[in-house]
């Protein structure tokens, strides 16, 4: 049962990876593009690492670390990346 | 098993980034490939530390995760300056 669980959130957080990255490819404007890779990559990964911690509870310290660091780092990393590839526009005009 | 093939579905996962990274010449969305690619390798090394019961490697992939976005953040920092400095 945990198992299947576990399998389970592991292939929602990789459906959320591909469902986040696909539209890298296209041509719609940067800050589109951060958006949604931001929240699917950030929700994906969290989930495949739930997904691991039910795997092997005995490791929990090493992917709470992740989990949290993920969190933070990630939010943060979409906000500085927003603000540096925009900032240079609104110089312009 | 099952997770070998889940690891496979990851490395497909991980090609969509590189290849935006390696045919767009934006320098932004160079580095928003390489964010995802950084944060997909990391939660893949943890993936395989789990299939190879070895926790070192899974250390390795926590240090990547939080010292790595954080080498990002600066880098992107570093570029912005760069150009406001180029363009004058």
């Amino acid at each position: 049962m945990i198992n299947a669980l576990s399998y389970f959130c592991i292939g929602l957080g990789i459906i959320f990876w591909f469902w986040g990255t696909f539209p890298l490819l296209g041509d719609r404007s940067v800050l589109f593009k951060l958006h949604g890779l931001t929240v699917a990559d950030t929700l994906g990964s969290m989930s495949i690492i739930v997904g691991l911690l039910l795997k092997i509870p005995s490791e929990w310290p090493l992917l709470i670390l992740a989990l949290i660091s993920l969190a933070m780092w990630n939010t943060m990393l979409g906000y500085v990346l927003a603000y540096c590839s925009s900032s240079k526009e609104s110089h312009d005009r | 098993m099952i997770l070998n093939l889940l690891l496979f579905a990851m490395i497909a996962a991980l090609l969509i980034p590189m290849y935006e990274a390696w045919q767009d010449d934006d320098i932004w969305q160079k580095m928003l490939a390489f964010a995802s690619i950084s944060t997909k390798a990391a939660i893949m090394i943890l993936v395989v530390s789990v299939l190879r019961d070895d926790w070192m490697i899974g250390v390795v992939g926590v240090i990547i995760l939080s010292v790595g976005n954080a080498a990002l953040m600066l880098l992107a920092q570093v570029i912005k300056r760069m150009s406001d400095v180029l363009q004058g």
